[in-house]
């Protein structure tokens, strides 16, 4: 446990540090938020209805957009090749790794979403359902978008394949996330059993992202 | 099982079984066209459309099998260690990615005449489209990488996540309300079609699938062969 | 099949392009694999060049 919390007590330094993927991912989120009603016009009705969907969208698209960066810099510079000849297994390395963006972005961003959502006339009552399915939600969010950046790390474009991977597995999130997240359009007409299996796709990641992650960085190691 | 991850043996197995396969996969074809387009009668309700059914349901039934196949085969390589298992998977992939394609296009023409639209985003269908992302993904990482061990690895870890992901979008989405018709074959009281429409379904289905060895078979001898080609590349260039 | 009935088109186009597309995919891997046995024989050749045809 010691291992664990040194490593996401480093990482977080150097996060602190450096900036990190962080800072473009709320930029694109931003940029969506603020592009979105300029595109659709003032209709405020309209916007209300989309708010909540709109605002998952942009969540999940600017970290899978910022997240081509995640492990570069370890990479290239040999860091990554350390840990995995440590004591501590790499899986765990994988989990801290994707701890401290969740801490980083993910969280952040989840919180700061609905925050924004009266660019988009999110209704005020749909402001606490929305920031608890974001919370719940960007913890596997964070979780792919590292998994994504361990299968795509060192590539020269790696983007639009780290996306390509990655979207179909942040379908289910999405689904229930805004299913979550509005009780209009909630499937079953409740809320609250979306957010449970919203919560248990983000535990499944819990569990089965250090273990992909840590597979596909080994390979790139070789 | 084991002797198979022989390269030499399984082309020798692969070349003997091939023409069999083909054969029996030409029969059925022939066999299964024509119940489909001659013998089985219209349907009440849909006329002559209910006629794609029998290349839209097993072009869907093959591209789920296939991925399945895939990740088996990548999981089969990485608990046996036998580099052939993550090239099985390898040549499953292309012939996988064009049966989802033929679902989602045959399923569009059906779809528009029938409910009036070329898509909508229900259960299914979001489910399809999502797995012709997975496929696309998993060719992109072979395409990236080569053909070495590293390409081998990563491609299973896509594999096997996206398997995870295929029943988790197939139960997420479907709650929604689904304009696409429940099960009506793999139902626990039974199939819903009278046998006119069943029997076709099933030859075409068996067709689809001996095809879909055939062509598996073909693309494993080009894998197994291209592998033999860079050994005597790499050495020549060192006898040189 | 009755060729006059409505929206036979469509089951025309799904037919054919499931024709096409299975088609194209078995031409592909022919092709693929003919080339392979092609440079393979080039390479074999290349290894133990072939003595002239005994008299």
């Amino acid at each position: 446990m010691n291992a664990v919390t040194a490593l996401i007590g480093r990482d977080l330094k150097t996060v602190l540090r450096q900036g990190s993927s962080a800072g473009t991912a709320v930029g694109f989120f931003l940029a969506v938020v603020l592009l979105l009603p300029l595109g659709l016009g003032p209709d405020q009705a309209l916007l209300a209805r989309i708010a909540p969907g709109s605002l998952w969208v942009a969540l999940l698209m600017s970290v899978l957009l910022a997240a081509e960066g995640i492990f570069q810099s370890d990479y290239e510079d040999g860091s990554l090749e350390l840990l995995t000849m440590g004591e501590t297994p790499f899986e765990i390395v994988a989990l801290a790794k994707a701890l401290v963006h969740w801490l980083t972005t993910g969280l952040p961003l989840a919180v700061l979403a609905p925050l924004l959502g009266f660019l988009l006339n999110l209704p005020p009552d749909q402001v606490l359902p929305l920031t608890a399915s974001m919370i719940i939600g960007s913890l596997g969010i964070s979780l792919l978008a590292v998994l994504g950046a361990a299968i795509t790390v060192g590539l020269r474009r790696g983007g639009p394949m780290l996306s390509l991977i990655i979207l179909p597995l942040y379908v289910p999130m999405l689904v229930f996330g805004v299913s979550a997240s509005s009780p209009a359009t909630a499937i079953g007409g409740e809320t609250a059993a979306s957010l449970a299996i919203l919560g248990a796709l983000s535990l499944a990641a819990l569990v089965m992202v250090p273990i992909a992650a840590s597979a596909a960085l080994k390979a790139h190691l070789q | 099982m084991q002797k198979l991850a022989n390269p030499k043996l399984f082309l020798r197995l692969a070349d003997m079984v091939r023409p069999w396969v083909l054969g029996a996969t030409i029969v059925l074809l022939v066999l299964g066209l024509y119940l489909a387009i001659v013998q089985a009668p219209q349907d009440y309700q849909q006329g002559e459309t209910v006629r794609i059914m029998f290349v839209h349901v097993p072009a869907a039934w093959m591209a789920l099998f296939v991925y399945s196949f895939m990740a088996l085969a990548h999981g089969a390589g990485l608990v046996f260690r036998h580099p052939i298992a993550h090239i099985a998977a390898k040549a499953a992939a292309p012939i996988g990615a064009c049966f989802t394609f033929l679902a989602l296009a045959t399923g569009s023409l059906w779809g528009k005449p029938m409910w009036g639209t070329w898509w909508v985003w229900d259960a299914r269908l979001t489910s399809m489209f999502v797995l012709f992302l997975l496929y696309l993904g998993y060719l992109a990482v072979w395409s990236a990488f080569g053909e070495d061990n590293r390409a081998a690895r990563i491609a299973s870890v896509v594999a096997l996540v996206g398997f995870i992901n295929v029943p988790i979008v197939k139960f997420s989405v479907d709650w929604w309300n689904s304009l696409h018709q429940p099960a009506s074959v793999l139902r626990a009281g039974g199939p819903s079609i009278d046998s006119s429409l069943l029997t076709p379904l099933f030859i075409m289905a068996l067709a689809y699938a001996g095809l879909f060895v055939t062509l598996w078979l073909l693309a494993m001898k080009a894998e197994v062969l291209t592998r033999r080609i860079h050994q005597m590349q790499v050495a020549q260039a060192g006898e040189a | 099949m009755d060729f006059s009935a409505p929206h036979v088109g469509f089951v025309i186009a799904a037919y054919v392009i499931s024709a096409l597309v299975l088609i194209g995919l078995a031409a592909r891997i022919g092709l693929v694999l003919k080339a392979r046995q092609r440079e393979l024989k080039l390479l074999e050749e290349r290894k133990s060049p072939r003595r002239r045809a005994p008299r």
